[in-house]
């Protein structure tokens, strides 16, 4: 048992959807229409590339093969996090990327080797959802974060320089700021963790089910993936602002400007 | 004996403009000097280079004879205390302010005493009952003596002031002024856009005249 296949033609009434939500725009001259049409666009041609690519990579299931289609998703997550929070491309896209892999392959390999054991153990079914999964939910909670890090100190500069004069390392005078960042980050997941289920019937699940598996087995991989993506989401936070940090402070300590791309920050 | 503070030929350009060139001074162990000078010629500027929040274009900054590095400046800012000009006191209640100090390493050897706070308090005319209130809703002035009560318990032997006493009422100002005057083991450099205002009891210095080229 498995989910049934939609044909080409039933996907297209799918689309007929957008319609409705296009018409509302035109009717209430909200200006996304352009927007939407590019998206939903942009939406297809991605998956479409991906469902293609998914099929040759499951076919072949080729441990390195998987493995350097997690770095491409690590790299392109990276573009679009530096990008998201305003921050230099050349001084953050390195620290980030280890970051990132680090945050991924952690929570990733446990539950491999621990939890689910599949045979083989880096089969691609299993590494390629599960390491997009937690890749793309830690993406916004990282933007927060390390977003958040860095335009506090900028604008709290005052704080933190009370902090170094008051003879504190740079360790110490990051501290208060590192643990905002940390619990700005982390707070939505906390809260879908506390509403999960009850308020949504969240995507893994409800994919597992159509799937054709029994729900106890869906709720056993949802528990697994969002504490998988909780812990995915700490690891890269905390390390992405550590590896940062010593690149976006002079010697004396102060935070260098310069590692804004806008110049709203001088 | 050498100095506490000595600057050697300092020059600053900020932003791209130029603020000061060659300033030279220095600052005798236990003396009290004012600086002073019109708004904007770069007096808090000067003391932020001290402190090493400032970047220095040339020449050479002194404390207690050592000349201040990127290498020193962690260990030097242990020889320092300083009240920024409207200074804010971060997160929590005033006692807070007061004790996270105490929690860095370099400070270890030392202990937040309550008593000596309590002193302070008294001294500079601030009603205890402050410790308890969070840091954020003190008043201006307020701020600024619980800024300078978080200094002085860190026992630096040099003092640096920003307007220390800008929002002060002239019962606090004074009593503010008796008490570091009273203080011989302090060294102190305090910056005052008006001596009017504001002066301690040793040298004034003026930032036009201690350039040996004034800006243009």
């Amino acid at each position: 048992m498995s989910a049934s296949d939609i044909t080409y033609p039933q996907l297209a009434a799918g689309y007929a959807l957008l319609l409705l939500p296009l018409g509302m725009f035109l009717w209430y001259g909200v200006s996304l229409i352009s927007e939407t049409v590019l998206s939903v666009l942009r939406m297809t041609a991605q998956l479409l590339f991906v469902g293609f690519y998914l099929q040759v990579v499951f076919q072949w299931n080729n441990p390195w093969i998987n493995f350097a289609w997690i770095a491409v998703m690590v790299m392109v997550a990276d573009a679009s996090i530096v990008r998201g929070c305003g921050l230099r491309v050349g001084r953050f896209a390195f620290p980030l990327a280890v970051a990132l892999l680090a945050g991924v392959l952690a929570p990733l390999l446990l539950f491999l080797f621990v939890i689910i054991r599949p045979n083989p153990i880096l089969d691609a079914r299993y590494v390629i959802p599960i390491a997009g999964m937690i890749l793309g939910n830690c993406l916004r909670a990282d933007i927060v974060g390390i977003r958040g890090f860095y335009e506090a100190i900028h604008k709290r500069e005052k704080t933190y320089l009370t902090a170094l004069a008051a003879g504190a390392t740079l360790q110490e005078a990051v501290l208060p700021f590192m643990r905002e960042a940390l619990e700005a980050a982390l707070r939505p997941t906390i809260a879908t963790m506390a509403t999960i289920g009850v308020v949504s019937l969240p995507g893994m699940m409800t994919g597992v089910i159509l799937g054709g598996a029994d729900p106890m087995t869906a709720i056993k991989y949802q528990i697994a993936i969002m504490l998988a993506i909780f812990t995915g989401t700490a690891i890269t936070v905390t390390l992405a602002i550590y590896l940062t940090l010593s690149g976006s402070f002079t010697p004396y300590g102060m935070l260098d400007k310069d590692i804004f791309k806008s110049g709203k920050h001088r | 004996m050498t100095d506490a503070i000595r600057i050697d030929g300092l020059t600053v350009n900020f932003g791209g403009v130029h603020l000061f060139s060659d300033l030279t001074l220095a600052v005798a162990h236990g003396e009290k000097t004012t600086l002073t000078g019109p708004s904007g010629s770069g007096k808090s500027t000067l003391l932020r280079c001290i402190m090493g929040f400032a970047p220095c274009a040339g020449g050479n900054v002194f404390v207690n004879g050592e000349n201040v590095t990127h290498q020193n400046i962690w260990q030097v800012r242990g020889q320092l205390a300083y009240v920024a000009q409207e200074p804010e006191l971060g997160e929590g209640m005033t006692r807070d302010a007061l004790t996270r100090p105490f929690s860095y390493r370099i400070n270890r050897r030392l202990a937040y005493d309550e008593q000596a706070a309590l002193r302070l308090f008294a001294a500079f005319l601030l009603p205890v009952a402050l410790l308890e209130k969070p840091a954020g809703a003190l008043s201006g002035g307020e701020k600024q003596r619980v800024a300078l009560i978080a200094a002085l318990l860190l026992q630096r032997p040099i003092l640096l002031l920003d307007e220390a006493a800008s929002a002060l009422d002239n019962a606090s100002k004074q009593a503010v002024r008796d008490y570091l005057c009273a203080r011989d083991d302090l060294t102190i450099l305090s910056v005052s856009h008006d001596i009017r205002e504001f002066a301690l009891s040793g040298a004034i210095a003026n930032m036009t005249e201690i350039q040996q080229e004034t800006p243009s």
